[in-house]
């Protein structure tokens, strides 16, 4: 039998495993942009607790390994009484990663945005509020647009470490698979390709906006 | 031309500008050494002299963009004396009645000209969206610039910003506006539409206090010329007696510099 | 403090995953960016599609593809090295991506400047663009090294015993709330690790900045 008659085989296994993964992404993404944010802003705030905060999130988030941060999540919070399945806990310890590497890409977006756009809004008597939200924010949000869409790449990418704690993501379909019929060169193959169709053209995408901002900078 | 100061105060309050003994610096660097100016409300006032003479930062005093470490400001009527805390109300207000224009122009770039020109109207001025924009788009066509209202700033030559930036502030009804070298990143030829709607202004009586290396624009414009060097007001006064026979060594060497260039 | 002795005991073992994979992408790395830079567009076509599919598929697919999938006759990887060629085969594509933008990052002026002095294509590139290059991508390499040094975390999932590994291994000796101080444990080491190679990614960039431009 050839490879590509099995890999037809396992492909409605492996595309639900899929279906799960890029939920996970979807989640890690929706919830981490928004919290990224959240954090960029308080890494910058004046309040030394809430900066103390927001550092401490981000630099866990992003010092330590999102395997640790899923065993964390995932075996750590039930001791304390808070019981997760294990799709939630991928979900949690995801946008945890997402929300703390998109935080110092959208941080390096606002700053970015020259000093005279501040200094104009204040002159015009623009309010903190309006001129970080209507003035600063949409400016620095667009040159952060190619770093965060590497962000949701790199979260595609890490719900395949959501295996290690039996998620029915790709890698772990991948893994059932295979420990029926030992085919495992074929079958990791298969979902080699399956991340790399997703992953391989979204980093193109991304090269394109970089390349088009860099350009129109 | 020289402009007569205008007498007629109708419109807005007619305030001016007095400054003294400001005293600012970064660190052990001395930026401004007790430097004291007086604003007849509808005069033009041109400050010159050599880079790094303090002529930006004095401006930037003027509307606190720079904190001084000393002094006492008095603005369109609001008194402010630095080191003191200022309520944030006085601070919006004295804002709102100086109107400033910088060297690189600082549009939104990401509002069309007339957008930039109607969200300060509607969010400090409380007037509604198709007041505001009715506003802008009577000052875009007195800069000359009525076809590009829905442009974004990135599709406008250089002067023509500037000239949008200019409608932005006279959009919140300063009575005093500042420019802080507003044709220095404009080509000359470029330049002379901004001067043209700068002049158009002195002439319709507002208090401006201007930062520049366009001599001809001092003398000609100016009521009151004031050089400034290391720091200091090393002369003022009128601008055609002080250009044709400056005081001081160090404004003759200035004027020389820049008239020979 | 039991289940700090039994993190540690994977401290060596991650210290090893990390720099063996880590010297296989430094040098690994250069043909693959020459070949990315190559006037050769059919070379540099090729040496792109390496480096995005190798990039594309995550760590942990590589791990099990040369742990489980590779079986030549006799021959099978052991965990270690499976993990080490895995590691070592991603961090080639990263760095050739990161000495690309080196290389691209030199200002054409150089190039032009080069020429004009008569230097040869070999004395251009050896003398004038690599030391500049270098410089300008230190930085990120220090980066990169960090994310290695995290990313050899994977390898736990194929048995490897490193620092994650035995944290592993302690909580579930320990089902009680004590068993997931490893994992604190773990994650503070981690970031504690990280700290010199960004301090010396500093220095190193300050100090290149200055032979430089002295």
């Amino acid at each position: 039998m050839n490879w590509l008659q099995q890999w037809a085989g396992y492909l409605p296994q492996m595309l639900s495993g899929l279906g799960v993964s890029l939920f996970i992404a979807a989640v890690a993404i929706v919830a981490g942009y928004p919290l990224g944010l959240l954090l960029s802003v308080m890494v910058q705030h004046r309040n030394l607790v809430i900066r103390t905060l927001g550092l401490a999130i981000v630099e866990i988030g992003r010092g330590a390994p999102a395997l640790v941060i899923l065993y964390l999540v995932y075996y750590g919070l039930p001791k304390f009484g808070i019981a997760f399945e294990s799709i939630q806990a991928a979900c949690i310890a995801l946008v945890w990663n997402a929300a703390a590497y998109s935080s110092e890409i959208i941080r390096a977006g606002l700053q970015s945005v020259a000093r005279g756009q501040t200094e104009a809004a204040y002159v015009l008597g623009l309010s903190g509020r309006d001129t970080f939200f209507r003035v600063i924010m949409p400016q620095g949000m667009r040159s952060a647009i190619p770093g965060l869409m590497g962000v949701a790449i790199q979260m595609f990418q890490g719900t395949s470490l959501a295996y290690a704690i039996a998620v029915p993501e790709l890698m772990k379909s991948a893994y059932n698979i295979g420990s029926e019929d030992f085919n495992y060169l074929q079958i990791f193959t298969l979902a080699g390709i399956c991340y790399a169709v997703i992953s391989i053209p979204a980093t193109w995408i991304t090269v394109y906006f970089e390349k088009r901002m860099s350009r129109h900078a | 031309m020289a402009k007569s100061t205008p007498t007629e105060a109708h419109r807005v309050p007619r305030l001016g500008i007095q400054l003294e003994n400001i005293r600012k610096h970064y660190g052990d660097h001395v930026v401004l050494d007790d430097v004291s100016l007086d604003v007849e409300p509808g005069t033009v006032t041109a400050l010159i002299g050599p880079s790094g003479a303090g002529k930006s930062t004095f401006l930037r005093c003027i509307n606190l963009l720079e904190q001084p470490d000393g002094g006492t400001i008095r603005v369109a009527g609001h008194t402010i004396e630095p080191g003191k805390n200022i309520a944030p109300k006085d601070l919006a207000r004295l804002r709102s009645a100086v109107g400033m224009v910088f060297q690189s122009f600082n549009l939104f770039p990401h509002m069309t000209a007339l957008k930039n020109i109607s969200f300060p109207q509607q969010r400090v001025l409380g007037r509604s969206k198709d007041e505001a924009d009715e506003r802008a788009m009577q000052l875009l066509e007195r800069v000359g610039l009525k076809d590009k209202a829905h442009q974004h700033p990135g599709r406008c030559s250089g002067g023509q910003q500037q000239r949008i930036a200019i409608a932005r502030a006279l959009a919140l009804d300063p009575s005093i506006m500042l420019f802080d070298e507003p044709t220095s990143a404009l080509d000359p030829e470029v330049g002379l539409e901004v001067l043209a709607v700068m002049r158009e202004l002195a002439a319709d009586g507002m208090t401006m206090v201007v930062v520049t290396h366009e001599m001809q624009f001092a003398r000609d414009v100016s009521d009151t010329l004031v050089v400034m060097a290391d720091c200091k007001i090393i002369e003022q006064g009128d601008p055609r007696a002080i250009m044709s026979d400056p005081q001081e060594a160090r404004t003759r060497r200035f004027l020389r510099a820049v008239l020979e260039r | 403090m039991d289940a700090l002795l039994a993190v540690v005991q994977g401290l060596p073992m991650t210290l090893w995953l990390t720099l063996a994979a880590f010297a296989i992408g430094i040098v690994g790395a250069v043909p693959l960016s020459l070949a990315l830079t190559s006037p050769i567009a059919p070379l540099r076509w090729a040496a792109r599609l390496v480096v995005d599919l190798i990039r594309g598929v995550p760590i942990i697919v590589w791990l099990f593809l040369l742990k489980f999938g590779i079986h030549v006759g006799t021959f099978k990887f052991s965990p270690v090295n499976a993990a080490i060629v895995g590691l070592g085969v991603v961090s080639i594509a990263y760095l050739a991506e990161i000495y690309r933008g080196g290389i691209q990052a030199v200002p054409r002026g150089q190039l032009e400047a080069s020429k004009a002095l008569g230097l040869s294509g070999g004395t251009t590139f050896f003398g004038v663009v690599i030391p500049q290059a270098f410089r300008i991508v230190s930085p990120s390499i220090a980066t990169y090294l960090v994310g290695l040094l995290k990313d050899s975390s994977i390898a736990s999932t194929i048995i490897v015993s490193e620092m994650v590994f035995q944290s592993q291994s302690f909580a579930r000796q320990h089902p009680t709330v004590e068993g997931i101080l490893p994992y604190v444990i773990v994650g503070v080491i981690y970031i504690v690790l990280s700290l010199p190679v960004a301090f010396l990614s500093r220095r190193l960039d300050a100090r290149m900045r200055k032979a430089i431009f002295a």
